[in-house]
């Protein structure tokens, strides 16, 4: 069986090689061109942390920088909120009911997020459904579009399927005799809610929060989008650097930096799902 | 022992999708007792202990626990705790949060939580394991966890639901004793649900059996064992001999066209009952002293005794006629193919179920490449057979235009009817070729295929019988000629364990108390 | 137990539902408006699929949409089916490591991946198109697919393919016959997410393609400064395509099943996969027809025209590839430093539209070809006023596309004229229109437009006057909290949303022909007059077309159907008066007729120093507006 093993095993060996040149090499670019200097090439090149000292040393980067991770936090805290209850809504309810459930939430994700992001600017502009619908309400005529909340609103609505999802599925791999078991323990369904079906479902939550924050912090055509020219956010500076200042290696830089946050940030997230949950060796 | 009644069923009703899986249960369960649910799947026991413990809501009837009514009352808020046939435990929690789970939400003091579930380990052997990790516990110990995390709660009630099934053999006859030691040691009333009987006679104070929703029987081990109810009880419950008979009177009851002694009574005379005599109550004796007589089936080795079938009334027989011809096969003029296939008779009711795949098994027809001996597919099955007794030619062809004609005959069958053994047989002559003897894999089965040989219920045409094929050649050194070939069923075969060996074949005597025999009434179908 | 009711749970979930099918309906309500408007239905037409069809770029996204989405899903799907039973067989160490290369594109943020792979193809010199959109999606797609094949290979067997080949069977068959039928849910669903990431894909997208080469989500994102319900048509055939294709694959299984009860797992998912091909396939076939006509002077050949987004007429790009028989491939950017980047890393396009100062860069760093004079007919139809400008006296490169100055846009029912005619550019400071202005997101209008304030040159080299320039726009966005914007100033000033914007004034023609109570003002202390012009760059590949499109652009026909649709004012002298004078589109409209010979009014000049710093100040600018917030 060894031969057939070698046999099934150099299957692997196409993609080996690509995945090099098409996974490892880009990031590796990314980190070269970060350390060089403007219009160096392959064969020429001199090192210099220029890039990086005038990231750092530059308070209106760092507070965007800082605003991106803000607002990506906002939007993955909503998505929390809103996701958790609806995932378990739709876990408790029937299995057809959950399937059509489910397809409805998968269904949007088919369509274009730019398309789905743009229907909104219809929704919030001036006078538009969003604005009359408020007033209606008695809010008032408060500017909807090109704003923070819009912005917001846009990641939340782009993001919270993937939330939703991710829990759904650990609520509904949950053996349904644990919760018997809590009840029969004495838990009422809030003490069961609280004692077992939270704690079980976290590493869905953790997925969920890995899947809106990621996209969130770099996401730069929602705030183009929704927020106007004056919604800067730290994927708008990188693509900024690439598209119209032409600045790779600043703008490499920059990708460097928030590649190597979100690394340790989801590093983080992991240690502690780890933590919370495998880590009840000896006491 | 039985004080008190603890817990009463009152006509539970409950069903599934229009599917009835409880038909009014009525069964009273006293204090400290270790009452057994015995059924097979899908006969409504766990849904009864479901309901019980409040997972399910009854359609119909009332659950009274203490005398109250507990219908309505969530599970946790039942005085009882269930272990869960795969534990349920929770894995985010550790071997001492686990157990401690029931006290922390009624919210005992700290050192309280401590002692009583240090207690429970102690209960269970499991001292020094509270910091385990839950899944890394073994099946047996997981068991033990949950069975503590359900006691330290002091139910009145433990419901078990098939604990034991997800364990291996050893480890499983080890708990069931561990289970009745805790039992006794806490002194409650355990309620467990199994399809094991063994597992049921050897824990139980009192045993449930059910079948399709409804209580056969209820009762001690003893009795349900040596008085069962009915044949299913009978059946269910150890090996027996189940024969139908008639009550003739009291203490007379007649089967196997003798009248024996019996100690039961009760019943109308004339009445058809069955009969049951355990197999470790028969006891082999020479001929002449036997109540019965019969011939020595099989002898089976079990370990501590032999399993002896003894037939004392002979099964339904019919005898074919089996030609065995010269192989003709056709072999296509650039010898690349070769076809083969015999003439078969047919029944004139079976001739509507004639298709090509039946026409191509009844035939044994084959196509295949001499020289590679690889098959090769037959295309073409040409046939028209008229719902009327004569012969109709068939021709098989391969793609290759390779063909061999060969003759349907279609006759009127008669078959060989039993009243008293309830049933009837059916073969047809039949032809085949050396080689195909020969070569058979297995050649009774490809025996029965050729002849079409059938036996049936009287009173049920589709429940089949089995039948044995006899014949007197040697396969091995079979020449053309006509064999005869006798299809029986088998007849009426008594059960006996003994201690003694004995041949096959030998003709014995058998004899039993009239206290061995047990009468039960006919199941209701 | 028992299953308890949960009003409020349901309550939200049927909220959740309507928050994520509201914009989508909406959508597709607005694409069958009779008005241009986003928030007033006025009626039903099917305009806008017209218009759709009539573009053709739209069709061309939405194909580019789909066929990436369909190879690259198949690919992805078959090479990442056997990378994964592969990996499985290989050794841990291997596998392990792959595991955590094949969470880079998952674990990095997109736009990482996207630069990363933008990076790998300029380094290595791969043309980007068709074929880098394709493997990048091919790139970022296989691991999806390992990762949803890899867990079905795990619960396998082992047994399995050893038992398979026990039987006489050989690897591959194996492999076929078992292991793959074994693992089909998990290929399927693989596929499918990697047909869903394709189409979803923007980041990526959007920079590794080049050659004019979109999807949907570039063409969205390039258009949506203007409002155009274009967008909503192709969004909503869009829609409907992938409605069709879900439910194909949803409803099939179950339709089948209720046919024949027995079929096999496998099979079940086969048959609506092979539909959605079939479909998929329909729909490619669908849209490559079309491309063959008769024979035409330039039948077959291609141009690539890399211009500004709206900014050319209805009719012109077809007429002209009716008219020749070329293809016309149309690539959009915002700004000239965007397109001078991609000029500049030599992506070949045959026609440029850049403004004048961009043009003197373009020139003086030799990446613009001399045009071929006795090729061209049109300098005499074009007006004086934008012929032999400094950038280029002679017009021995460019050709006058469009021209105008840079003005204020007010409300008159908001602001008078008579305090505009005081301050100026200044009134940009006053307090009164706080959070009521619209700045125009462009660096040398904006520092034009501050240095013209202070009553300086707008071509000044002077840092003194320049860091003045800075402070005035710095005060301006902290104080009068402005909304930064590109090209969505125009509807919103066409509907009044503010009181003040800084509008160029093809862009103010547009909005004061609309909306009768706004004003276009040329401040007194002189203008931008500046002009946009038709170049072809040296590595351009077919000049020769690129001359006969700028004859096309300048002829009466072209000029006018451009200048009416964008509004812009037209160099052809004729189309100018036509539309400016008695019944024309744009007649009494101060804005379209450019005002000439006022000494204040300057023409950019390039230079380099002044530029970056210019380009450093304005991003400051924005981040100080973006800050203030």
């Amino acid at each position: 069986m060894v031969i057939i093993m070698k046999k099934f095993s150099q299957m692997a060996i196409p993609y080996i090689v690509w995945s090099v040149l098409m996974l490892v090499l880009p990031m590796a670019l990314i980190a070269f061109y970060s350390i060089t200097q403007q219009g160096n090439s392959i064969i020429s090149f001199s090192i210099t942390l220029e890039h990086y000292i005038k990231f750092f040393t530059d308070a209106d980067f760092l507070i965007i920088l800082w605003r991106s991770l803000w607002i990506a936090f906002k939007t993955t805290i909503i998505c929390l909120l809103i996701g958790y209850p609806v995932a378990y809504y739709i876990s408790h309810c029937k299995e057809r009911m959950q399937n059509i459930l489910v397809f409805c939430i998968t269904m949007p994700m088919w369509i274009n997020m730019l398309v789905r992001t743009y229907a909104w600017i219809g929704l919030l502009s001036k006078d538009g459904l969003m604005q009359k619908l408020l007033s209606l309400l008695g809010l008032g005529n408060a500017e909807l579009l090109y704003t923070e909340g819009a912005v917001l609103l846009g990641m939340v609505y782009n993001f919270l399927p993937f939330m939703i999802l991710q829990i759904n599925t650990t609520l509904c791999k949950m053996d349904d005799s644990l919760l018997e078991a809590s009840a029969d323990l004495g838990a009422d369904p809030v003490q069961t809610f609280y004692r077992v079906t939270l704690p079980l479902s976290i590493p869905g939550v953790i997925n969920g929060i890995t899947l809106v924050f990621l996209p969130a912090v770099s996401s730069f055509f929602i705030p183009k989008l929704l927020g106007g020219g004056k919604y800067f956010l730290i994927g708008n500076v990188i693509e900024n650097q690439f598209i119209t200042v032409g600045e790779w290696n600043f703008g490499s830089a920059i990708s460097m930096i928030i590649a190597v946050i979100m690394m340790v940030l989801m590093m983080c997230v992991h240690k502690a799902e780890v933590r919370n949950n495998g880590g009840k060796g000896e006491t | 022992m039985k004080e008190k009644k603890l817990i009463e069923f009152r006509n539970i009703v409950k069903s599934f999708d229009g599917q009835i899986v409880l038909k009014g249960v009525n069964l009273d369960i006293y204090e400290n007792e270790f009452v057994t649910l015995l059924g097979p799947s899908g006969c409504g026991k766990t849904t009864l202990l479901r309901i019980l413990g409040g997972f399910i809501d009854a359609d119909e009837g009332k659950i009274i626990f203490k005398g109250e009514e507990v219908n309505h009352i969530p599970p946790y808020r039942r005085e009882l705790n269930t272990v869960f046939q795969k534990y349920a435990l929770f894995p985010h929690l550790n071997v001492y949060e686990n157990i401690a789970f029931g006290l922390k939400i009624n919210k005992l003091s700290k050192d309280v939580i401590d002692q009583k579930v240090m207690k429970m380990l102690k209960l269970i052997g499991l001292e020094g394991f509270e910091g385990k990790n839950i899944t890394l516990l073994s099946g047996g110990q997981q068991q033990r966890v949950a069975i503590a995390r359900a006691l330290v709660n002091e139910p009145k009630v433990l419901l078990l639901d098939e604990p034991l099934a997800a364990l291996d053999l050893k480890l499983r006859k080890e708990m069931q004793y561990e289970l009745k030691r805790i039992q006794q040691e806490v002194g409650i009333t355990f309620i467990f649900v199994t399809h094991d009987q063994e597992e049921a006679l050897t824990m139980s104070d009192k045993i449930v059996v059910m079948k399709n929703g409804e209580i056969q029987q209820v009762g001690t081990p003893q009795e349900i064992y040596n008085e069962p109810a009915n044949r299913y009880v009978a059946n269910f419950i150890g090996e027996s001999n189940i024969i139908p008979g008639v009550m003739l009177k009291d203490y007379k009851v007649w089967f196997d066209d003798i009248a024996f002694e019996c100690v039961d009574f009760g019943f109308k005379e004339k009445e058809p009952v069955d009969v049951v005599i355990r197999p470790e109550d028969i006891d082999i004796v020479s001929r002449e002293n036997g109540k019965m007589t019969g011939e020595v089936l099989s002898v089976l080795f079990k370990g501590v005794h032999y399993e002896v079938m003894v037939e004392t009334i002979p099964g339904t027989q019919v005898t074919v006629n089996m030609q065995v011809v010269k192989s003709h096969d056709v072999i296509s003029a650039d010898g690349k193919e070769k076809i083969s296939a015999t003439n078969f008779y047919v029944d004139l009711e079976d001739v509507k179920k004639l298709d090509d795949k039946e026409v191509v098994a009844r035939s044994n027809a084959q196509a295949w490449n001499p020289e590679t001996d690889d098959y090769i597919s037959i295309s073409k099955i040409e046939f028209d057979v008229k719902e009327e007794e004569g012969q109709y030619p068939v021709l098989f062809s391969t793609s290759g235009g390779t063909s061999i004609e060969r003759t349907i005959f279609v006759v009127n069958q008669p078959f060989v009817s039993n009243e008293k053994a309830n049933e009837a047989v059916m073969a047809f002559n039949f032809q085949t070729t050396v080689e195909e003897i020969k070569e058979s894999l297995a050649l009774d089965t490809d025996i029965k295929t050729w002849a079409n040989a059938q036996a049936w219920k009287l009173s049920d045409e589709s429940q089949s019988v089995d039948i044995s094929a006899y014949y007197d050649f040697e396969p091995q050194s079979v020449t053309e000629g006509t064999y005869r070939i006798t299809f029986s069923t088998t007849g009426r075969v008594f059960k006996i364990h003994t201690t003694d060996y004995i041949k096959e074949g030998q003709e014995v005597g058998l004899t039993f108390f009239p206290e061995d025999i047990h009468v039960m009434s006919k199941m209701v179908f | 137990m028992k299953k308890k009711k949960r009003p409020v749970l349901k309550a939200l979930m049927i909220l959740m539902i309507v928050f994520f099918y509201l914009p989508i309906l909406y959508m597709i309500v607005f694409s069958f408006n009779d008005g241009k408007s986003l928030t007033a239905f006025t009626g039903f037409s099917l305009r806008w699929y017209q218009h759709m069809l009539e573009t053709g770029g739209m069709l061309e996204a939405l194909y580019t949409t789909f066929s990436v989405a369909v190879i690259a899903s198949v690919v992805s799907t078959a090479v990442g089916t056997f990378t994964a039973i592969g990996l499985s067989k290989s050794k841990k160490i291997i596998r392990d490591l792959m595991e955590q290369v094949d969470n880079l594109p998952m674990m990095n943020p997109e736009i990482v991946t996207a630069i990363g792979l933008m990076l790998l193809f300029i380094t290595f010199r791969v043309e980007k198109g068709y074929m880098t959109m394709l493997l990048s999606h091919i790139a970022f797609c296989i691991p999806y697919v390992i990762l949803s094949v890899m867990p079905k290979i795990r619960s396998l067997d082992p047994d399995l393919a050893d038992a398979a080949m026990d039987l006489g069977a050989t690897p591959w068959q194996a492999l076929i016959k078992v292991i793959i039928p074994q693992i089909m849910p998990g290929i399927v669903s693989g596929g499918l997410i990697a047909f869903t990431m394709s189409v979803d894909d923007f980041i990526i997208s959007y920079f590794v393609t080049g050659g004019g080469v979109k999807n949907l989500s570039i063409m969205v994102y390039t258009m949506s400064r203007r409002i155009n319900p274009s967008i909503n048509a192709a969004s909503t055939l869009m829609i409907g395509i992938i409605t069709i294709v879900l439910v194909t694959i949803n409803l099939v299984p179950l339709l089948a099943a209720k046919k024949q009860k027995s079929m096999k797992a496998g099979k079940k998912i086969l048959i609506p996969a092979a539909a959605v091909c079939a479909c998929a396939a329909g729909c490619i076939l669908f849209f490559r027809f079309g491309d063959m006509q008769g024979k035409r002077p330039f039948e077959g050949q291609i141009l690539h025209i890399y211009n500004w987004g709206e900014y050319t007429g209805e009719n012109i790009i077809g007429d002209f590839e009716e008219y020749t028989g070329a293809k016309v491939i149309m690539e959009n950017y915002d700004s000239n430093e965007q397109m001078y980047i991609k000029v500049a890393n030599e992506e070949p396009y045959d026609i440029l539209v850049p403004s004048d100062y961009m043009i003197q860069r373009l020139i003086a760093e030799g990446y613009l070809q001399k045009l071929d004079q006795s090729k061209l007919n049109c300098m005499d139809k074009l007006s004086d006023a934008v012929k032999g400008l400094p950038y280029d006296p002679q017009n021995e490169y460019s050709i006058p596309y469009f021209w105008g100055t840079v003005g204020i846009v007010y409300d008159k029912n908001k602001v008078d004229l008579e305090s505009l005619e005081q301050e100026g550019y200044n009134i940009f400071l006053n307090e009164k229109y706080q959070g009521d202005i619209y700045l125009y997101d462009s660096e040398r209008d904006s520092f034009m437009m501050a240095l013209k304030a202070l009553g300086y040159s707008m071509n000044t080299e002077n840092p003194k006057e320049l860091s003045e320039a800075y402070e005035w726009l710095a005060g301006c966005v902290k104080t009068m909290k402005p909304e930064i914007v590109t090209d969505e100033i125009i509807d919103n000033m066409a509907q009044g949303r503010r009181a003040l914007g800084l509008m160029y004034s093809g862009d103010a023609a547009y909005v004061v022909s609309e909306n009768e109570n706004m004003g276009f003002y040329l401040p007194k202390s002189g203008t931008n007059l500046w002009s946009d012009a038709m170049v072809i760059p040296r590595n351009a590949k077919n000049p020769e077309l690129a001359h006969a499109f700028i004859n096309f652009a300048c002829d009466y026909e072209g000029a006018y159907d451009n200048s009416s649709y964008v509004g812009y004012t037209s160099a052809n002298q004729e189309v100018m008066e036509v539309l400016s004078g008695p019944g024309g589109d744009f007649e009494g409209i101060n804005a379209y007729i450019p005002r000439t010979g006022y000494g204040l009014d300057e023409v950019f000049v390039y230079n380099e120093k002044t530029r970056k710093e210019i380009s450093n100040m304005w991003s400051r600018v924005k981040i100080v507006a973006s800050n203030a917030n």
